[in-house]
């Protein structure tokens, strides 16, 4: 009996042990998660409630690639009214794109269309190779339709990356013929970049889950709306104060 | 390799994996089988009535203590821990989760208990005496709706499937669980004259109404509850939310549907007792 009541106790003392690393484990990742992506995380802007890495601010990237219509999308320019999601990913990727997509897609049905419709979420492909425009199309259309998805040639993709401080793609060896059916994986920044008000930048690591989506986007889509000004009530604006 | 299905963060493969652990239980169980009860009795030729221990068997139902009871029941837990239903069900869909605790604390436990005889095991002084608390039937349910909501806490479940060991814990504790659920309504050792087939029919549906709690928090959440399968690479693109729904479905539907069979067998063993009663004292 004695013997048994030890080995209870010490199952038990293992099992907090593994509790208590585990748990460990998980807070090195949320400081790893912290300081992931190139953009260093913004200290001023710390508390400011977001549940994404707050970064240091700075202009969208303004850069031009082709949809998935093959018509060309300035980044800039077609989303300044909006807040923008950007992300870098590949349409084969086993787990942190569809991962992403899916919870993106997921919580935006669910936000009230007025917050939605002020929502733009881009995909841009680290695999142009095989990232086809029919395949994109397909591909992000089975998580929202609204999805714009971009493709060029991987050295300007990468250079767009690299103005966001963000690793380049990788595409990576392709293995043995029998695995994975010839195919092979890339290697991209795995976080999800949010574009806001103003120069507000944010980063989501992968990781991030729909309840800090759901928290978040209204937070932010309530702040994009105080702060902008669409173009022609700027200009309507500058003339009423006799500055235009 | 692992020895123990555990979430990998890998995109899913049907490559079969080896999990040595899975084996080395199910073996262990079969040989604690043989060791205490042996697998040599017999299916009666004709178990209408009664078998050789004496436990009344059902008409074309094999009598308690039939040794393919207990093999279908190790078969079930075989297949709920072993590849592939215990690697989807660790690290990728909630729904195949709740198929392995279905299968692990409500279908495996009751059909390895029947391939106990009857009148078995002989509870001595000991460890006995801890295992004759655990299966009161009040303690014995109280215990195993805890571990079902215990065993259902995002934090739990989320902290515990990340690693083999944590895993193999949850596991672990559904089938104790289960055991210990089942072990008054069919094992009639220790004695409990009071817990007839009215309480036991009581007993259960009591079961069937308590994990209701968790069935609605699972079936009508809002968000995915677990990281562990909300950010796990995904499986033929069902979304973390349509997994999570269909997890509390089963859960309730699976938990009804084996709670529900063993009331109406109940329900129909007091039948039988009852109205043999009259004509066995008349012919006495």
């Amino acid at each position: 009996m004695i013997g048994a009541v030890r080995a209870i106790a010490r199952s038990l003392s293992m099992a907090t042990a593994t509790l208590v690393t585990l748990v460990a484990c998980d807070a090195g990742s949320e400081a790893a998660r912290a300081t992931e992506g190139g953009i260093p995380p913004s200290s001023t802007d710390a508390a400011a409630g977001y549940r994404g890495v707050v970064l240091e601010p700075g202009p969208r990237p303004d850069f031009t690639l082709s949809d998935v219509d093959g018509k060309a999308f300035g980044f800039r320019e077609e989303t300044e009214s909006q807040l923008a999601l950007l992300f870098f990913g590949y349409t084969n990727c086993p787990d942190i794109c569809p991962v992403h997509m899916a919870g993106i897609a997921s919580v935006l049905r669910d936000l009230p269309w007025e917050v939605r419709d002020r929502i733009r979420v881009v995909f841009v492909s680290t695999d142009p190779g095989r990232d086809t425009p029919e395949r994109m199309r397909e591909w992000l259309s089975g998580f929202d339709p609204r999805f714009i998805g971009l493709r060029g040639d991987l050295e300007a993709v990468n250079r767009i990356q690299a103005k966001l401080a963000l690793p380049p793609a990788i595409r990576g060896a392709v293995p043995p013929d029998g695995e994975d059916g010839g195919g092979y994986e890339v290697g991209h920044a795995a976080q999800v970049l949010v574009f806001g008000a103003g120069d507000r930048r944010l980063a989501y690591p992968f990781g991030t889950r729909q309840a800090d989506w759901r928290h978040d986007l209204p937070l932010l889509v309530s702040e994009f709306q105080a702060s902008y000004a669409p173009p022609d009530t700027a200009r309507a604006s500058n003339a009423r104060s006799g500055l235009d | 390799m692992q020895w123990w299905c555990a979430a990998r963060g890998s995109a899913w493969t049907w490559s079969w994996q080896a999990y040595p652990g899975v084996w080395l239980l199910v073996l262990a169980i079969a040989l604690a089988y043989w060791r205490f009860f042996g697998f040599g009795r017999r299916l009666p030729a004709r178990h209408a009535d009664t078998n050789a221990d004496g436990a009344a068997g059902s008409r074309g139902v094999p009598p308690r203590g039939w040794p393919g009871w207990f093999v279908t029941g190790l078969l079930c837990l075989w297949i709920a821990l072993d590849w592939p239903v215990g690697a989807l069900g660790a690290g990728y869909l909630a729904s195949v989760h709740m198929l392995q605790f279905v299968l692990i604390a409500l279908v495996a436990p009751p059909l390895i208990l029947l391939g106990v005889p009857a009148g078995r095991p002989a509870l001595r002084a000991g460890p006995w005496n801890l295992l004759e608390l655990a299966t009161h039937p009040l303690i014995a349910l109280v215990l195993f709706n805890l571990v079902i909501i215990f065993t259902h806490l995002p934090s739990v479940v989320d902290s515990l499937m990340a690693s083999q060991l944590g895993s193999f814990l949850i596991d672990m504790v559904w089938l104790a669980g289960g055991v210990v659920f089942w072990w008054p309504i069919i094992l009639d050792r220790p004695a409990r004259p009071g817990f007839g087939f009215p309480m036991k029919i009581g007993y259960l549906i009591l079961a069937t109404i308590v994990n209701t709690g968790t069935f609605l928090y699972l079936t009508f959440s809002e968000l995915p509850v677990y990281s562990t399968y909300e950010l796990a690479p995904p499986v033929y693109g069902i979304s973390a939310r349509d997994d999570q729904t269909l997890a509390g479905l089963l859960m309730k539907v699976g938990t009804a549907a084996v709670l529900w069979t063993a009331i109406g067998v109940l329900f129909y063993l007091w039948y039988r007792e009852e109205s043999e009663e009259p004509s066995s004292t008349s012919h006495a």
